[in-house]
C-alpha cells in the first residue's frame, strides 16, 4: 500500500487508476489499489465530511445534526457510527451510500464510542450521568449499563473486542471492563484529565492522553498497573500507535509529540494545524492521519519518517474522536 | 468602553441566583471558535511593538491595568487585567514567537459573570499584508460559561461567541487607532 500511494501521489488520479489496474494482479494488492477514506465528524459544521485519502479531498458531506463529535469505524467500514452531544444521539452511516440509515438516543450526552468488532454492538459514554452503555445494533436499543468514573471521554476496545477501556477523565483514571460480562474488573490511575484512550494492536497496553498533566500514562491491561508517563506536548487529546511509536494531538502545542513504544521516551515534535484533535493510523500502518480543530483541515504524516505528506481541508471544526478510517473495498 | 464586560456583568448579576456549581475544568460538549483579524496601515514590526509585551493591554478598551510577572516567557508569564469595573482576569501565556510575531494565552480564572467562557484559549498574531500594511489576527477557543447541558440563555454558547466577537472587535478597533495614530 506504501507504494501504491506513493504512486498515487505523484501522478493524475486518471493515471493513477491505470497504474492501479495495471498492479492489480493479487487480491492483496487489489484490495490495497481501492483506498481509503476518514469520515471526519465537523462538530460547528453539523456535518461527516468524507475525505478521499487518495484524492486528498472531501468527496461528500452528510449531514449531521446535533455537534457530532466522536466516531467508531465498524470493522469493516461499512458502516459509522457517530454521537451527537447535544443532540444526545447516535447516528448510524451507511458508509458506501452516505447515508444515515438509523438514529440510536441516548439518555445523557454521548462523546466516546467504540465499535465491537463482531458487528453486533457499540459502546457509549454517556459524559455527565456516567456511564458506558452497550448498544445492541440490531435492536438499536441499549441493552446493559455499566458505571465508570466522573466525566468518561475516550472509549476504546482491545481488538478481540473482550476488554473496554473508558478515560475517565474528570476522575483522572481509567476504567477497564469486561465486554462480555459488562462488569468493571478495574480502575488504573493516570495523569490528570485523560481524554483520548487507544489500545494497541495486542491488545496489552492502553494509552492515555492527559489534557492537564500534558503526559500520556501507559497502562499494561492484565496487570492493570500504570507502567509509565511520558511527557508530550501541552493539552494533549488522543494517541495513535504506528511503527512502535506513539502519536499524541497537543491541541495547544499545535503539534504532534511523538515517542518511542518501548523505550517510552519523546522522538520528535512535528509542527501541525491549530488544535489538533482526532487521530488514527491507517491500516498499513504506513500513515497517521491528524485532525486540526481551529484550522479544519486533516494532516498526513509519514508514520516512518515523520514528514508531513498531505494536508486536505475538511468542514468547520473537524474533531473525529474515535475511529474515523476505512478502506474502500 | 469595556461595554461588553459591563453588559456581561449586569446580566450576570441575574444569573447568580442559579447558584452555578463551580465551573473548574468542567464544561458543555461542544467547544467554540472565533476569529477576529484588521487590517492596520503600518508595518508589521511596529503594529507587533504595540503587542509584544504580555504585561501591557492598554490597547485594550476597558482594560485599566495590567499586573504580573515572569516576562514573555512561555509557561512562565501570568498577568491580571483589571476592567474598569473593578473584576480581574487571571491569564496565562504557553507559546511565545517574537519571530512569527505571536503569542497564545489561556485563562486561568474569570467569572462567567465578567466573561460568559469556560476554558479558554488565546492567539493573537501580525501577518504582513498587502502594500506594507499588517494584518492583525485574534483567535480565541473556547467553551460556554455554563458548564452542563441546557444552559440559561445569557451562559449559552451564543453568548460566549458574541461576548468574545465583541471584546476582540473593540480591541483590534482600538489597536487600529492606537497604532495608525503613531502613538
Amino acid at each position: 500500500m506504501i507504494g501504491l500511494h506513493g504512486v498515487g501521489r505523484q501522478v493524475k488520479p486518471g493515471k493513477a487508476l491505470v497504474l492501479f489496474a495495471a498492479l492489480c494482479v493479487s487480491a492483496a494488492l487489489c484490495r490495497a489499489a481501492v483506498g481509503a477514506e476518514a469520515f471526519i465528524t465537523d462538530q460547528s459544521g453539523d456535518e461527516v465530511s468524507v475525505l478521499d485519502l487518495g484524492l486528498k479531498h472531501v468527496v461528500a458531506r452528510i449531514p449531521v445534526t446535533g455537534k457530532p463529535a466522536g466516531i467508531a469505524m465498524a470493522r469493516d467500514g461499512r458502516t459509522a457510527y457517530v454521537t451527537s452531544p447535544e443532540g444526545k444521539y447516535v447516528s448510524v452511516i451507511d458508509t458506501a451510500s452516505r447515508q444515515i440509515t438509523a438514529k440510536i438516543a441516548i439518555p445523557d450526552t454521548p462523546l466516546g464510542i467504540a465499535a465491537d468488532p463482531s458487528g453486533g454492538f457499540i459502546y457509549v459514554a454517556g459524559f455527565y450521568q456516567p456511564r458506558l452503555y452497550k448498544i445492541d445494533l440490531a435492536a438499536a436499543a441499549i441493552v446493559a449499563t455499566v458505571e465508570v468514573g466522573a466525566s468518561p471521554s475516550g472509549v476504546a476496545l482491545s481488538p478481540d473486542g473482550a476488554l473496554i477501556v473508558t478515560a475517565d477523565r474528570d476522575d483522572d483514571q481509567i476504567s477497564i471492563i469486561d465486554a462480555k460480562s459488562f462488569t468493571r474488573k478495574s480502575t488504573v490511575k493516570v495523569g490528570a484529565h485523560p481524554f483520548g484512550v487507544t489500545i494497541d494492536a495486542q491488545g496489552a497496553r492502553a494509552y492515555a492522553a492527559n489534557v492537564e498533566s500534558n503526559d500520556v500514562s501507559v497502562v499494561d491491561l492484565k496487570e492493570a498497573k500504570l507502567l509509565g508517563t511520558v511527557a508530550v506536548g501541552k493539552r494533549p487529546y488522543a494517541v495513535a500507535l504506528a511503527k512502535g511509536r506513539g502519536f499524541s494531538t497537543d491541541q495547544y502545542g499545535g503539534t504532534v509529540s511523538v515517542f518511542d513504544l518501548a523505550t517510552l521516551k519523546p522522538v520528535k515534535r512535528i509542527s501541525v494545524g491549530d488544535y489538533p484533535e482526532g487521530i488514527e493510523t491507517s491500516a498499513d500502518g504506513n500513515s497517521v492521519y491528524v485532525v486540526n480543530w481551529f484550522s479544519n483541515e486533516v494532516w498526513a504524516i509519514n508514520a516512518e519518517t515523520l514528514a508531513v505528506t498531505a494536508k486536505m481541508p475538511v468542514g468547520d471544526g473537524p474533531r473525529a474522536f474515535g475511529t474515523f478510517l476505512r478502506e474502500t473495498l | 468602553m469595556a461595554g461588553t464586560f459591563e453588559k456581561s456583568l449586569r446580566i450576570g448579576i441575574a444569573i447568580v441566583a442559579l447558584a452555578l456549581p463551580q465551573a473548574g475544568w468542567a464544561h458543555g460538549p461542544s467547544r467554540q471558535k472565533v476569529t477576529e483579524s484588521i487590517v492596520i496601515d503600518a508595518p508589521p514590526a511596529k503594529v507587533w511593538a504595540a503587542i509584544a509585551d504580555f504585561h501591557d493591554m492598554s490597547w485594550l478598551p476597558g482594560i485599566v491595568k495590567t499586573t504580573g510577572a515572569g516576562g514573555n516567557e512561555p509557561d512562565t508569564a501570568t498577568r491580571q487585567l483589571t476592567l474598569d469595573n473593578g473584576a480581574t482576569i487571571d491569564e496565562s501565556l504557553y507559546k511565545y514567537d517574537a519571530g512569527e510575531m505571536s503569542y497564545s494565552y489561556r485563562i486561568d480564572n474569570v467569572d462567567v459573570k465578567v466573561l460568559p467562557v469556560n476554558n479558554y484559549s488565546s492567539t493573537i498574531a501580525v501577518l504582513p499584508a498587502e502594500g506594507g500594511k499588517s494584518t492583525v489576527e485574534w483567535r480565541g477557543a473556547f467553551y460556554r460559561g455554563y458548564p452542563n447541558n441546557d444552559p440559561p440563555p445569557e451562559l449559552n454558547d451564543e453568548a460566549a461567541i458574541k461576548a468574545v466577537t465583541a471584546v476582540y472587535h473593540k480591541g483590534l478597533e482600538s489597536l487600529k487607532k492606537k497604532v495608525e495614530a503613531g502613538k
